[in-house]
Formats: structure tokens, C-alpha cells, sequence
């Protein structure tokens, strides 16, 4: 009965998603069925096509994951992207500054200062929000901005690849490029990395104290500061490690895929993550299906628009209907209460 | 100079005033709108598309209905399914940038962008002032006016009438609102497609005010700033406009200073930075006060 809760809970906004995405191709003249056919074997159609969801959705794991780490103590952060672009940043500088040293120190190192850096970008929300008790939406909010205008300078003027016309920074040096799974594909060892870093979660929040904590914290706030949890500070410490796991999954990207730092590389990363956060509702094994779902939705709709006419921004609008429905609350949780509500009763009446 | 850049700052003001007094509105009802940008998006298209071969005030009229619609909707998943008002506002500007995009690919074979025969643009009003007075403003479009025109009615709605004190408390408390007969969803809904219309005019400024054309980053964020010009002025109509203004300043010298060396990448984050500022401060005065009473008490 729960898994079926649980199932229902995150199918139903998706079929309704699907739907009046189906309404919107019927109007433009297309086969919805046919376009959702395509969009499936483009994404999950044979080893090469898997490799290419795989890698379009590492960087989701990691942004889904910031972002449900946060929700999970009810902090509502939707600063991922922001803490990415900075990392992202770190890890392409001091990988093409430090060219002297080795592949096997500077690869760490870049993703270390990426963790950093995401993690730092973090601290002004987090200390607003735990300290003065400041909205930390509007901050993380604004703070993307920021991040996306001041990386957008450092690439266009100081770190601007010599001879380069396009706003990025130069090449990282190739031995600290991460391996390549599966060649030509961009699945590089960044993915393992995210799948190391899900594992890990669902033990903590299973097994830790820091994962009860965090549970208690985010549903019953006064009782948890009452059991004497420091909530302002499990908040801090949770929103830092939001900010040190996107700054991680942009460093990845740049060491990974894209090989250098490149303005407004990130196609909403960190918007997605929240989609996919709470489609799982903070379910580890939840949030590796819905970023493999969104990964394989973006690449199949570029892989797509390169052979057909069909609009392929179809997968936009399915993009940010599903944010919007899956956060709606569409009565299932009363239906199945009430319903078992009556199984116990009549259970009870029945010697 | 100095003439030139106040003049093309109050066409960068129209529609961030616009905007911001329609999430004021929302705000004051008690929902923080995230969806200004796509909303304005949406104006901007339908306007042009009706102004097309029309007449600017049927567009500005469509603009207005279609992206009051779209803030009606919104709020409708808010108030009635109980969904997050910041993701469903995010939710909702990715969904209507992807709709746009499909339109014009589906409708008119273009990828982003929109040019059409015969837009009926705004009209301009010239004034007879004399000297820096004219230069700065006179013609410019009705709209403009328009937008000033709405803030002191605004304030005046807000303060003075019945509606505006029952809206108001509606934002304040929804639970005692709803204790003495008020409807606090509904005056959610209804301040929901407020802020959605004006906003689709903001958009409209743009298509058939500004460039005559279409095409999908017209926005420019501009919908962020305005929600960075209402939380600014604190919900105050007059306070909230003069943000509006400032952040227009800024856009006017930032194309000023474009090509001269200055990092206009920059000078764009620094409404966001002021609003994170401005939350900094509000928060300190707070926690002052709060320290205060608690010493006055003791």
C-alpha cells in the first residue's frame, strides 16, 4: 500500500504533465504519441543513447541532491545554481593555472576548491537565514544572479582564454580531465562520483544521527529545538552542504563534459534539481530516476531537433510542468488516509 | 547627455513599475510572485502578435488577459493544491519560456524570434516643455504614463479602500481573515491575475513600446528586478516605484558605459545584490528592536 502511495504520488503529476503536453502537439499538428515514442528510444534506445542520458543527468543528481538535502530540514534553497556556476569556476581556474603539477594532485585539488567555493558561496544565505532568521528563498534567489553575472565578467575579461571570441576560460590541462567511461560518449567518472555520493546519503539518512536530526528538524521544527537540536545551526550546516554539493557537481562538469569553464554553461541545472528533489521527495533512489528522466528528456530533445521539424521545445513546457504539479498536492494523501481510515474500521467490525 | 540618459532610464523604469506594483499587489495579498518574468514574456508576444495588422490597444488589452490568466492559474495551484509559491512561480517561467519557444517554431517556423508586418506600436505623447523638461519627458508612450499613473492609485487602493485593507489582510493572516468573512483565496486568485496582467502590459511595453519586435530573452530578467524593486520598497507603492526608477538609472548608464571599458555584467547584478543588502538590514532592525523590547521589558 505504500509503495503503491509512493508510486501514485509521483506518476500522477507526470500522466497529467504528459497529457497536456500531448494537447499542445495535437494543436501544433503532431502525433503526441509518436513524439513521445521517439523521445524515449532517443533517450533509453541502445548503450550509446544510455551513456548520453547517463551523462546529461549527473549534473542533476548532484543539484537534485543539493537541493533535497536542504528541503529535508526545510530550508528552501534555490541557490544550486548559483553555488555550481562558482565551483565550476574554481575548479576551471586552478585547473588551467596550475599546469606544473600532476594529473593525480591537480584533479582533487580542483574539485576540492569547487566543494569550496560552492560551499562558501553558501555561508551569506546561511547565516542570514540562521542567525536573523532571514527568507533564504529570495537571498539564494538573487545570489544565482549574482553568481551567473560575476562569473559572466571573470570569463569575458581576467580569465578570458587568450585568442578565444567566446566567453570561456582556456582548456584545463588534459591529466586532470576526468576518464571517459565510455568513449565517445561524455559519461566520465563524475557520474560514479554522483552515485558514491547518493549511496552515502541514503545511509546517513538512514542510519546517522545527523540524518534523524535533519528528519525531526524538517517536519517538526519547535519539537526538534525543543528536543535540544540546534536548529539554526543544523540549517546552516545544511544549506553549506547543499552549497558544497553543487560547488562539487559544477567542478565535475568542468573537469568532466565540458573541459574548461564557459558562460551560462549550466541550462538550469540547478532549477531542475529542484524538480527532481521533489518529484523524489528526498528519496535517494527517487532522485537518480528523475534525473536520468530529465537528463535523457534534454538529450533526446537535442538529439531530435537536429533530424525532424517537431517543435522539440515541447520538453521545456514538460520540464516546467512537472515542477509546477509536482509540488501541487492533489488530495492523493486524504484519498489513501481516508481509505485506510475504512479498511481499519471495517477491519475492526469483522471479528 | 545627462538629458538622453533620464529619458531612455524612464523607458527602462515603465516596465519594471509596471511589474513590481503587480507583485506588490500579489505580495500585499500574500503570495510571493516568482513568475513575473514569464508572464511579461508571455504580454510581450501576444501583444505583438495582436498589434500585428491591429490596433495597440486590442494588444495591450490581450496582453493584459493573457498573462492575468496565466497569474490566475498559478495562483489557483497555490491557494487550491497547495503547491510551493516560489517552485510553482519557477515552475511557471520555465513552462511559459518553453511554450513561447513551441508557438513560434510550431506557428511560424522561427526559432526565438518574431518580426511581423504593420505593428501597430505604442503612440508617444509629446509634451511642450520647454528645454531639459521636454527633452526628458516628453514622447514618451502612453504606457508610461499609464504605469506612474497606477502608483498612487495603487497607494491610494491599498490604504483607502475597502478592498485594498481586506486584501491586505488577507496577506497578513489568511486563518483570521477567513475567521471574520473574507475569502482569502479568492483575494489571492484575484490578485493573482492583478499581477499577471500588469505584468503582460510590462511585456507589451516591450514588444510594441520599446523595439517592435519579438523575440524569447526580451525579458532580460526583468521580471527579477521587479521583484527585487517590490521587496525593496517593502510593499509600499510610491517606495517601491522609486526602486524601480534607481534600478532604470542603472540599466540607462550600464548600456551608457557598455563598450568603454566598464563591466556591464557587473553593474546588471547590482539590484540583486542591493536586495540581499537590503533583507541584511531589514533583518538587523529586527533582531534591534526585538533586543530592545526584550531590555525594556527587563
Amino acid at each position: 500500500m505504500k509503495s503503491l502511495q509512493a508510486a501514485l504520488t509521483i506518476l500522477f503529476p507526470i500522466a497529467i504533465v504528459l497529457l497536456i503536453g500531448a494537447a499542445a502537439l495535437l494543436a501544433a499538428g503532431h502525433d503526441p504519441v509518436a513524439v513521445y515514442a521517439d523521445l524515449m528510444t532517443e533517450a533509453f534506445g541502445g548503450t550509446r543513447r544510455i551513456a548520453a542520458s547517463l551523462s546529461a543527468a549527473t549534473p542533476l543528481i548532484f543539484t537534485g541532491l543539493a537541493a533535497a538535502v536542504a528541503f529535508r530540514v526545510g530550508v528552501f534553497t534555490v541557490g544550486a545554481e548559483g553555488s555550481l556556476y562558482v565551483g565550476a569556476l574554481m575548479a576551471a581556474w586552478l585547473g588551467f593555472t596550475l599546469t606544473g603539477l600532476n594529473g593525480w594532485l591537480l584533479a582533487p585539488l580542483c574539485l576540492l576548491a569547487g566543494t569550496v567555493a560552492g560551499t562558501l558561496w553558501m555561508l551569506p544565505p546561511g547565516l542570514m537565514k540562521a542567525r536573523l532568521g532571514i527568507d533564504e528563498i529570495v537571498t539564494t534567489l538573487m545570489l544565482n544572479f549574482i553568481a551567473i553575472g560575476l562569473t559572466t565578467w571573470l570569463v569575458n575579461g581576467p580569465l578570458l582564454a587568450p585568442g578565444a571570441a567566446n566567453s570561456s576560460t582556456p582548456q584545463v590541462v588534459e591529466t586532470a580531465r576526468l576518464t571517459r567511461l565510455m568513449p565517445p560518449s561524455t559519461l566520465t567518472t563524475g557520474f560514479l562520483i554522483a552515485l558514491a555520493l547518493l549511496f552515502a546519503y541514503a545511509f546517513w539518512q538512514r542510519r546517522r544521527v545527523g540524518g534523524y536530526e535533519t528528519l525531526i528538524g524538517g517536519l517538526a521544527p519547535r519539537f526538534a529545538g525543543a528536543s535540544g537540536i540546534d536548529m539554526p545551526g543544523l540549517m546552516l550546516r545544511m544549506l553549506l552542504l547543499s552549497g558544497a554539493i553543487a560547488g562539487l557537481g559544477g567542478a565535475l562538469q568542468v573537469l568532466g563534459p565540458i573541459g574548461r569553464f564557459v558562460a551560462g554553461f549550466s541550462t538550469g541545472y540547478g532549477f531542475t534539481g529542484i524538480a527532481v528533489a521533489i518529484l523524489a521527495r528526498g528519496n535517494p533512489f527517487g532522485i537518480l530516476i528523475g534525473a536520468v528522466l530529465f537528463g535523457g528528456l534534454s538529450t533526446a530533445g537535442a538529439t531530435i531537433q537536429l533530424f525532424s521539424d517537431v517543435p522539440i521545445e515541447i520538453v521545456n513546457i514538460l520540464q516546467g510542468l512537472i515542477m509546477i504539479f509536482a509540488v501541487a498536492d492533489f488530495g492523493l494523501r486524504g484519498w489513501f488516509a481516508r481509505r485506510a481510515g475504512r479498511q481499519a474500521a471495517n477491519g475492526g467490525a469483522t471479528p | 547627455m545627462i538629458t538622453e540618459i533620464l529619458f531612455s532610464a524612464l523607458v527602462m523604469t515603465t516596465p519594471l513599475v509596471l511589474a513590481s506594483l503587480g507583485g506588490l499587489i500579489h505580495r500585499s495579498s500574500g503570495i510571493v510572485n516568482v513568475g513575473l518574468d514569464g508572464m511579461m514574456l508571455l504580454g510581450a508576444l501576444v501583444a505583438l502578435i495582436l498589434a500585428s495588422g491591429g490596433n495597440w490597444a486590442v494588444a495591450l488589452v490581450g496582453a493584459a488577459l493573457s498573462a492575468g490568466v496565466a497569474g490566475w492559474l498559478m495562483s489557483l495551484g497555490i491557494t487550491r493544491l497547495s503547491a510551493n509559491e516560489i517552485i510553482v512561480g519557477l515552475g511557471l517561467n520555465i513552462a511559459i519560456a518553453g511554450a513561447v519557444r513551441f508557438y513560434l517554431k510550431a506557428a511560424y517556423g522561427s526559432s526565438g524570434n518574431l518580426r511581423l508586418p504593420d505593428v501597430s506600436r505604442l503612440p508617444k505623447i509629446d509634451l511642450p516643455l520647454p528645454g531639459p523638461f521636454g527633452a526628458v519627458l516628453s514622447g514618451h508612450s502612453v504606457l508610461t504614463w499609464i504605469a506612474w499613473a497606477l502608483v498612487p492609485l495603487t497607494a491610494w487602493v491599498l490604504t483607502r479602500t475597502a478592498l485594498g485593507l481586506r486584501l491586505r489582510a488577507c496577506g497578513t493572516s489568511a486563518v483570521s481573515s477567513a475567521a471574520i468573512g473574507l475569502h482569502p483565496k479568492r483575494m489571492r486568485e484575484g490578485a493573482g491575475f492583478v499581477a499577471g496582467a500588469l505584468s503582460g502590459l510590462a511585456g507589451a511595453y516591450l514588444s510594441i513600446g520599446v523595439v517592435g519586435l519579438f523575440n524569447e530573452g526580451i525579458t532580460g530578467g526583468r521580471g527579477f528586478i521587479a521583484l527585487a524593486a517590490f521587496y525593496f520598497g517593502a510593499n509600499r507603492p510610491w517606495a517601491t516605484a522609486a526602486c524601480a526608477l534607481l534600478f532604470g538609472i542603472f540599466d540607462a548608464v550600464q548600456i551608457r558605459l557598455q563598450g568603454r571599458g566598464f563591466p556591464a555584467e557587473l553593474i546588471q547584478t547590482l539590484p540583486y545584490i542591493m536586495v540581499c543588502v537590503v533583507l541584511l538590514l531589514l533583518g538587523l532592525a529586527a533582531r534591534r528592536r526585538a533586543e530592545g523590547k526584550a531590555a525594556s521589558h527587563g
